[in-house]
């Protein structure tokens, strides 16, 4: 395939001769190049390629940085690579890198943890007392119950 | 088994009540082209899934969208929280209001309740991802539509990162409709059902 605009990202291969009825899209290639995990929240993706919005509806710079956002960001990353990995199992530089982010997530939530309260049940075994159900759930923000 | 996370996947904090927003933003809690039809449909779809791949973004996405569901439940309550009886009035939300109060229930903006039938499980490997791919079109130009009438920047910001999440599925979708006739037969890839007919 001729690489015109060395955007590599937003190419696919298909067969030169492609098979008529048959659904086709073009395939990602690789997972770079790749937004940082500030932007990709803020962005919704964590490819430049994929980062298709709808008018002027663009996310104005990277989410703002609470303890909250900074595990949110980089569970998506983890989420944005899952998904590309399912369709993309060989890619062993994603699994790489999936496997460092991953890493980096676990340490962020139990930062978050330490700090907010527990995310999943089973992070309730940390504390003195049966804190699961204590305020805010993720619905409260901004709310009088999600005062904290 | 699901295990649940005490966390959105992206901030919600809408600070105005407003529901006249809330009217048609619930049509993506229970709508037709909404988060708790895409999730039930691909978490159904897998069962008949031949394909290890296939039934892993089935899994995934399908889970993401109860995460979206919950996106979008916050967002609708967060809109009708702290609302008073005038605002209801003046907003023409008298009739959900009635039913349910300030409570989040599964309809679509023209208030009929969820419906299965707004989805298709078909257990043909071809149909049913190509009416995935379609499905996360039509989820896109729910939020598109979404995004032209929605005034408040705090909500504009969710359905953004929503809408643009229906493009990756998208993405995903096709990239498994691709490995999946790739291990058909290439001289015709409707030849037999893999879901169904047995491997010679």
């Amino acid at each position: 395939m001729q690489n015109n605009d060395s955007c590599t990202y937003k190419e696919g291969p298909l067969p030169s001769c492609a098979p008529l009825a048959v659904p086709m899209l073009a395939a990602q290639q690789c997972a770079e190049p790749a937004y940082d995990s500030g932007e990709a929240l803020a962005k919704g993706t964590l490819f430049p390629g994929l980062d298709l919005p709808f008018m002027d509806y663009v996310a104005n710079g990277p989410v703002e940085r609470t303890p909250e956002t900074e595990l949110m960001a980089i569970d998506f990353v983890c989420q944005e690579l899952a998904l590309y990995l399912d369709t993309h199992p060989d890619d062993k530089d994603a699994f790489k890198t999936w496997k460092s982010v991953n890493a980096l997530a676990k340490e962020a939530r139990k930062r978050y943890v330490e700090m907010c309260g527990p995310v999943m049940r089973t992070d309730t075994a940390k504390f003195d007392s049966w804190v699961w159900p204590e305020d805010p759930w993720p619905w409260n923000a901004g709310g009088k119950a999600g005062k904290k | 088994m699901f295990v649940y996370e005490k966390k959105l996947q992206y901030p919600v904090r809408i600070k105005n009540p407003n529901p006249a927003m809330a009217k048609y933003i619930i049509t993506q809690y229970g709508g037709p082209d909404g988060e708790l039809g895409a999730s039930l449909r691909y978490l159904s779809q897998r069962y008949s899934m031949p394909y290890p791949e296939v039934k892993a973004i089935l899994t995934d996405i399908g889970v993401e969208e109860l995460g979206h569901l919950e996106m979008i439940g916050t967002i609708v309550h967060q809109l009708t929280r702290n609302m008073t009886v005038e605002q209801v009035e003046k907003a023409g939300f008298q009739d959900y209001f009635v039913d349910h109060t300030a409570g989040v229930y599964a309809q679509a903006a023209a208030g009929w309740p969820y419906n299965a039938a707004s989805f298709a499980v078909k257990g043909d490997v071809i149909a049913d991802l190509s009416e995935d791919m379609g499905a996360e079109q039509k989820a896109r130009v729910t939020y598109d539509n979404i995004l032209r009438m929605a005034d408040d920047p705090d909500v504009i910001d969710a359905i953004r990162f929503l809408r643009e999440r229906e493009v990756v599925h998208f993405q995903r979708f096709g990239e498994a409709m691709g490995i999946a006739t790739s291990q058909m037969d290439q001289r015709n890839v409707y030849a037999v059902n893999p879901a169904f007919d047995r491997k010679k």
